[in-house]
């Protein structure tokens, strides 16, 4: 093996520069191009023009504001749902859990969609039921509230696992010292939970901020149609309107989107900096509250909650797809299933989508697998400044909005690659290219923390009975870390199924993926269709979940998130 | 642990397996996704050796799309088949079209085919008034649009995404005693105007609007459907699009291409649009159900070469009237 290990390490040599190049191609790369634009966009007076447009500022208020209030709305329900599943008594803790996390996994133009068939004159479900709003109502959800409230709904399922996290870590001797001294209840809740959980509800927080700021299928589905723009939907109709321009101009609202999400990630590090919470004891052991009576309000309130989040959407959405054309009231005499054939045996596209979405999640899933492996090898392994930039820059196109992540690659590639001479852009390929990089960080975090807990010595011996690194990698390595990758596998894979913002900008003939073709369905007019195949969506996110719930015994503590 | 090297070996296969677009023709469309799926089955039906990828939306959109391609060097479309003539003449102008002279040509009107073969009309496609039946005041012509009781009611396409619109705003606005100024009353009125003809389908047969301005086939259909929803051809007349359909210079596949323009152009093509509730382009074929006779439709003219002059500046003037969207 010598020449191929340096001295005094058991890394091949290869390794760490492979690894700075799989970096530099997903994240280096794509955001300094960006950054170019936008600067010579500045540099060439055209951003004067996009500056003063009255557009940008509508569209960054519209996108503040409705971040703002979502973000509050996900706080309230995840907060709620996040306390009385992990500190109570409560009954049903396992299936509330599943469900609650449920709409985090389903696409948000689905949401979108259900919601809207579910409310205002329109809906069939409230045409069969004899109680939609009079003819030239408008629809409700088609303002700032409806799409903040989507939001709140979309995202408290990441307020509700952040904060879930450190409850999980709070200290038992704590409460049982509390309690020990006739503190009631609501004081121990109120002194020491709260205060201690605050970490949690800021990271939370900020979590649900973020991905208000950067979604895309909500405001286009509840904003365009009432001209309320947010800028991820500006970016959209901008490319719409292709004109020489349109680089610069969405480079430079690409780099707004930007700004606003790392200004919501600084001031939760500003929150949470001065706030030393270091506990002492037993850590992991969940104090439990007694509800006693009240469990009689929670238990009804919880399951209400859930079933105007989960069940009624769900049915409007079955009913929108039932019904054989728009503002017909769905009854057992006009039921038909004309919309779900058309989609499963007629339209090409859902086929096509179907394909591409499967095989771009499962190519996306796999090939970070193999990058990830090596890269959390090397990352744990690497103390040094180098390796810690290299885990900050893996970050970073994660944290970033999707169509942020889409537009650089755009950038990158629109033109074709030198030296070989191919376009990637309106191929299949870009789409991979962008999900691998923005996908990278979900995929490393688990096996990373597979790593933490990979005892060097095993592999040191192999080592030196000497194993070299690929007989090490197959025999110790991946063996041990299995079910973390696995898990990763199942993550990279339902998100990735899951996305639209990306593959929005990116998609042309033959490369449509699910969320394009629901959105372009609905787009079209043909709004029974795109529900007819958010229902197939939902029926296969729920059973890709189920998959996952079925393997979580096997799987690591914490791997399956809404699991204990 | 084979298993899952196995797997993952399939799914790598699996992916690179994607087949390669450039081998099959490619439509770009502004046809509602079921019809496009119907022309193209009725082509692949007719020439089983060609494989057709499509991409549907509205004009101005896939023409946006188109323009970032050929900015990128990669345009991916060989045909088109979009709302209307001006824009395809545009394209001829840019140079950006193939000339061909389909044999089919023989059978149309000389004033809906270009001479040169750059584009032929493939059908007839109006636009007029929806109301929802449950609606008061019952249209009869455009200016009962303005009148109170349909104030804050009205909703209409944007011609930033429709490419039927933008053709309808140009031909009302050459006609005395509409102009942009019955837009202005309209706006004046309460009346939107935001996304593409199935958005404004969708908003009267809902309900969240009473009336809407729409192109023929939709609403036609719909009713048929049993939507409550109804179509008016208004006293004034109706302006029309003629759907068109044209080759890339650029196509990839330019024979296949040429034999999807011989087909759209076919009787029997005709007759699949006519199926669908289109009024066919192509002498001596009957209207679809549901419509009148044709020569009773009343359709505005519209100069082709002022409104492609005049585009840019009225996408403004439209602007200016209804917001920036």
């Amino acid at each position: 093996m010598y020449g191929y290990v340096r001295p005094g390490n058991s890394q091949p040599a290869w390794l760490f520069p492979f690894i700075i190049l799989v970096v530099i191609v997903l994240s280096v790369l794509p955001m300094a191009r960006l950054a170019v634009t936008g600067v010579s966009a500045l540099a060439n007076g055209g951003a004067m023009a996009v500056l003063s447009d009255p557009a940008l500022w509508s569209a960054t208020y519209y996108t503040l504001v409705t971040a703002v209030f979502g973000t509050m709305i996900s706080l309230i329900i995840g907060c709620a749902f996040a306390f009385l599943l992990t500190l109570t008594d409560i009954r049903g803790k396992g299936l509330l859990s599943f469900l609650f996390v449920l709409p985090m996994m389903i696409p948000p133009q689905v949401t979108a969609l259900a919601w809207v068939q579910m409310s205002g004159p329109s809906s069939p479900l409230l045409k069969a039921l004899h109680i939609a709003p009079p003819l030239g109502t408008p629809q409700p959800l088609y303002s700032v509230g409806g799409i903040a409230l989507l939001y709140g709904v979309q995202h408290a399922p990441l307020v509700y696992l952040a904060l879930r996290a450190s409850l999980m870590a709070l200290p038992r001797d704590g409460v049982e010292a509390a309690r020990l001294s006739g503190a009631s209840s609501l004081r121990v809740f109120r002194d020491i939970i709260l205060p201690l959980s605050l970490p949690g509800i800021i990271a939370g927080a900020a979590i649900s901020f973020v991905s208000c700021t950067g979604n895309f299928g909500i405001p286009a589905i509840l904003g365009i149609p009432a001209s309320i723009y947010t800028l991820p939907t500006l970016i959209f109709t901008k490319f719409s309107a292709f004109t020489s321009r349109t680089f610069g101009d969405v480079a430079l609202l690409s780099a707004i989107i930007a700004i606003i999400s790392v200004a919501g990630l600084a001031i939760q590090d500003r929150a949470l900096r001065g706030r030393d919470y270091r506990v002492l004891g037993l850590s992991g052991a969940t104090a439990t509250f007694e509800l006693g009576y009240w469990r009689l309000l929670f238990t009804p309130i919880l399951w209400v909650t859930l079933f105007f989040m989960l069940a009624a959407p769900f049915f409007a959405l079955l009913a929108g797809a039932l019904v054989p054309a728009y503002g017909v009231p769905l009854t057992f005499k006009t039921m038909t299933f004309n919309a779900f054939s058309e989609i499963l045996f007629r339209q090409a596209v859902t086929r096509t989508a179907f394909f591409n979405s499967l095989s771009l999640s499962a190519g996306t899933a796999v090939c970070l697998l193999g990058v990830t492996l090596l890269t959390a090898y090397t990352l744990t392994r690497r103390k040094d400044l180098l390796g810690r930039i290299v885990a900050s820059v893996i970050e970073i196109p994660y944290s970033l909005p999707g169509i942020v992540v889409a537009v650089s690659f755009i950038l990158v590639f629109a033109a074709p690659i030198p030296i070989i001479h191919v376009t990637l852009y309106g191929t299949v390929w870009i789409i991979l290219i962008a999900y691998l990089s923005s996908f990278f960080a979900v995929s490393l975090k688990p096996v990373v923390s597979a790593f933490h807990q990979l005892d060097p010595a095993l592999e040191e011996a192999a080592r030196l009975a000497g194993a070299g690194f690929f007989r090490r990698l197959k025999d110790i390595i991946v063996p041990l870390i299995a079910p973390a990758a696995g898990a990763s596998v199942i993550l990279v894979f339902l998100i990735a199924c899951n996305e639209l913002t990306i593959s929005a900008l990116l998609w042309s003939a033959g490369t449509q993926t699910l969320g394009v073709a629901i959105y372009n369905l609905d787009d079209s007019g043909s709004s029974d269709l795109a529900s007819a195949l958010s229902v197939l969506v939902v029926l296969m996110v729920v059973f890709m979940m189920l998959l996952l719930e079925l393997l979580a015994k096997r799987l690591p503590k914490g791997v399956v998130p809404w699991r204990n | 642990m084979k298993t899952i090297v196995s797997a993952a070996a399939l799914l790598a296969a699996s992916l690179f397996a994607i087949p390669a677009s450039a081998e099959n023709l490619v439509l770009y469309t502004s046809q509602p996704n079921e019809d496009a799926q119907a022309t193209v089955d009725g082509f692949m039906a007719a020439n089983p050796d060609i494989k057709v990828d499509w991409v549907r939306d509205g004009t101005p959109k896939i023409m946006a799309k188109l323009q970032a391609e050929i900015e990128a060097g990669n345009p991916v479309a060989d045909v088109l088949l979009i709302a209307d003539t001006v824009t395809l003449e545009r394209l001829k102008e840019a140079g950006k079209l193939m000339a061909y002279k389909s044999p089919e040509a023989a059978n149309y009107d000389a004033s809906l085919f270009d001479a040169d073969g750059y584009y032929y009309s493939t059908k007839l496609i109006t636009t007029g008034i929806i109301y929802n039946t449950s609606a008061t005041l019952k249209p009869t012509s455009w200016k009962d649009l303005t009148k109170p009781e349909a104030k804050g009611l009205v909703t209409m396409p944007s011609p930033l995404t429709s490419g039927a619109a933008l053709i309808h705003a140009q031909t009302l606005a050459g006609v005395d005693g509409l102009g942009w100024d019955f837009y202005k009353d309209l706006a004046g009125n309460g009346a939107t105007a935001a996304g593409g003809n199935g958005a404004i389908l969708k908003a009267v047969a809902s309900g969240e609007k009473a009336y809407g301005v729409i192109v023929d086939y939709m609403p036609i259909r719909e009713k048929a459907k049993g939507a409550p929803v109804e179509f008016v051809f208004p006293a004034e007349g109706v302006s029309a699009v003629t759907e068109p359909v044209g080759i890339l210079s650029t196509a990839k596949n330019a024979e296949a291409a040429k034999k999807f323009v011989d087909y759209v152009l076919s009787e029997k093509g005709q007759e699949g649009f006519l199926k669908l509730g289109y009024i066919p382009a192509r002498n001596g074929m009957k209207v679809p159900e549901g419509f009148p006779a044709r020569d009773t439709i009343k359709v505005l003219p519209i100069n082709a070469a002022t409104a492609l002059k005049s585009t840019d500046a009225d996408l403004k003037t439209f602007s200016g009237i209804y917001g920036s969207n």
